[in-house]
């Protein structure tokens, strides 16, 4: 992409719809506050995040306390700043991974075809089967709650519809022209990959990972939520349901960080959306589904 | 038309590439349950657990024999249907499911119909506003629906309608001053019904409203959207065109032509849905206070109750699998094009 091209795609992302905006915006402002928060550890937030202080415990929220304080009068603000560059960071990595494996099995199996493919779909077929989050549940309760694990526990879920994704338009570019031609003149695998099939196949799996980010968050917020993540982790979901019991009484101690949640998921929906329309690629919620039935 | 003997046959072939895949599904679990670990008797008996504990946990479920063994006893379980007592709760882990299974179904399928009449009425909408303001309203709604993170919703669900309005019970199946059916299908509300119980009846359609709605509005996103671009697909086609041409009126082309069309993705979809429906439970009936099998494998989590768990993971797997397949028969009976094509 020229570097006209990739300003472009920015000034169409800005102000070509409110939306998308809205997405690229708020996606980005995150992105940046996770990352300075991240660096910095922690010089952003107003009070030390994991500092209990009873005396000020379940405050609402007021000038001293952005968003209030917990059951132990810790900060929650501070909490939801701190727990940002792991929401972040961590789907960020599944989702980069996730595309990582899928751009690899995905061309081999579209280029080499026969038994690897056939290999390559059952595989992914029986890992589609399970219901993400009860299998990343059932992989973080085996290797107990932690952070590393809770991104193993949602990378094993998370690659097939990458796969897939990539196995069809691998498929379509593989049996065009150049690529026979490729063939012809014996050049190696890893060139065809690198040149050939990746540049025509990222475009939707770029746009396909940016609204993934989002469900990415909202497994791991929802992993956290069921305490498969250590409750020391400042975690947006598990500060959820660590206040449970008070929900009643204080619902803002849940409500804020699940709000924040939202709100990340939210702008990278609009972001990926949008970029869907920049980008003209088609990636319909289809790759769910498995290949169309065969007649009867 | 497609002969009963063409038909069973296809029938045959996707039940037993269900198998297929259900085998696969045994053989990761069992991999993740009996291989990763490197102390699964520990595991399986709880951190916490004492060592004589652990040691009858290793006992019962074969997790000192050699792996190939263990892959046996651990398949033998489950065609038997023997998955040992559940070590928290002191009941058998089958009977437990049993109990808790038929709530899940009973919420999951109430808001698979909300979800799908929900999903494609959106879907239709939108589309034949391709473009308008109430296309961009129903996808910002979509959205805004889909980034809600299933606690969130619930949350807030029952703190608006429940606790603030009162409008519906905060949690539970049905009012606890009523006696419950006798056991027929173990569903509330249709053990209810065949028993012409009304009161239970209403009271437990009356709580299932609630997370039913709650699983519905935060999962209708997908069909919409399938829906959505199914019916743009054929909006402007050949066949409507020509439907139009010989003077049916926009209604018949609508509903007959154009809204059909929507609902042959949104047959398939619906198996996926059912997925997601199942996954939303964990949480939902956490926070309705649902006696299914979502709260308690909440329970069997927070309780560090492994021998429950993987009953439970290979439950919830094994009902996305049958979903599957019966939208694999589904749509091979309800597409017209797969029917007419047998017909030469």
């Amino acid at each position: 992409m020229s570097e006209s091209s990739v300003k472009r795609l920015f000034a169409e992302l800005l102000f070509q719809n409110k939306l998308t905006a809205f997405g690229f915006v708020f996606s980005s402002f995150f992105l940046v506050l996770a990352f300075i928060e991240g660096v910095f550890r922690g010089r952003l937030a107003p009070y030390n995040p994991y500092a209990f202080n009873l005396l000020q415990a379940n405050l609402p929220p007021s000038f001293s306390h952005f968003f209030g304080t917990n059951f132990e009068g810790q900060d929650i603000f501070s909490r939801v700043l701190a727990a940002l560059p792991i929401d972040m960071g961590l789907p960020l990595a599944v989702v980069f991974v996730a595309s990582l494996i899928g751009l690899l099995s995905g061309s081999i199996a579209a280029f080499f075809g026969g038994l690897l493919d056939e290999v390559i779909a059952r595989l992914t077929d029986i890992f589609l089967a399970f219901p993400t989050i009860i299998m990343a549940l059932a992989i973080a309760a085996t290797l107990g709650p932690s952070l590393f694990n809770a991104f193993l526990a949602l990378l094993f879920v998370w690659w097939p519809p990458y796969v897939r994704l990539v196995r069809g338009r691998a498929l379509e570019v593989v049996s065009q022209d150049f690529i026979a031609a490729s063939k012809a003149l014996n050049t190696r695998f890893y060139y065809i990959l690198l040149r050939g099939i990746i540049p025509n196949v990222l475009p939707s799996v770029i746009v396909y990972a940016t609204m993934d980010v989002g469900t990415a968050l909202l497994s791991l917020s929802t992993l956290g939520y069921l305490g498969l993540i250590s409750p020391n982790t400042p975690e947006l979901g598990q500060m959820v349901s660590s206040i449970s019991n008070n929900l009643y009484t204080y619902p803002w101690e849940a409500l804020l960080p699940a709000a924040i949640v939202f709100l990340m998921v939210l702008s990278f929906s609009f972001l990926g959306d949008g970029l869907r329309e920049l980008l003209d690629v088609k990636v319909r919620p289809h790759i769910f589904i498995r290949e169309k039935v065969e007649d009867v | 038309m497609t002969t009963p003997q063409e038909f069973a046959f296809f029938v045959l072939k996707r039940a037993v590439s269900s198998l297929f895949t259900l085998f696969g599904v045994f053989v990761i679990v069992f991999l993740i349950s009996h291989v990763i670990s490197p102390n699964p008797a520990l595991l399986w008996a709880g951190f916490k657990a004492k060592q004589s504990t652990v040691q009858a946990i290793a006992e019962r479920y074969h997790l000192n024999v050699p792996l190939p063994q263990q892959f046996y006893y651990f398949l033998k379980d489950y065609i038997t249907g023997n998955l040992g007592i559940d070590p928290v709760t002191g009941r058998p882990i089958s009977s437990e499911i049993a109990f808790y299974l038929p709530n899940t179904l009973e919420l999951v399928f109430a808001s698979l119909v909300l979800v799908i009449a929900l999903g494609v009425f959106l879907g239709y909408i939108s589309a034949m506003n391709f473009g308008g303001k109430r296309d961009v309203a129903i996808r910002v709604f979509y959205l805004v629906s889909w980034a809600t993170p299933t606690y969130l919703g619930a949350i807030l669900a029952v703190l608006a309608f429940a606790t603030y309005f009162k409008l519906f019970p905060s949690g539970g199946m049905y009012s606890p001053t009523l006696s419950p059916p006798p056991h027929i299908t173990g569903i509330f509300v249709l053990d209810a019904l065949l028993t012409g119980n009304l009161k239970d009846f209403a009271s437990g359609l009356y709580h299932l409203t609630l997370p039913a709605l709650t699983l519905a509005f935060l999962n209708f996103g997908i069909i919409t959207r399938v829906a959505r671009s199914s019916i743009l697909e054929v909006r402007w086609s050949p066949h409507v065109k020509s439907a139009a041409a010989k003077g049916l009126s926009q209604r018949e082309i609508r509903v007959r032509h154009v809204l059909r069309n929507g609902l042959i993705d949104v047959n398939t979809l619906g198996a996926i849905m059912f997925g997601w429906l199942l996954t939303g439970t964990v949480v939902v009936e956490q926070i309705f206070a649902w006696p299914g099998i979502g709260q308690f494998a909440f329970f069997a989590i927070s309780s560090d109750d492994y021998p429950a768990l993987v009953p439970i993971v290979l439950v919830f797997t094994a009902g996305v699998i049958i979903a599957n397949f019966v939208a694999d028969i589904l749509y091979s009976v309800l597409d017209p094009r797969i029917r007419l094509g047998g017909s030469k």
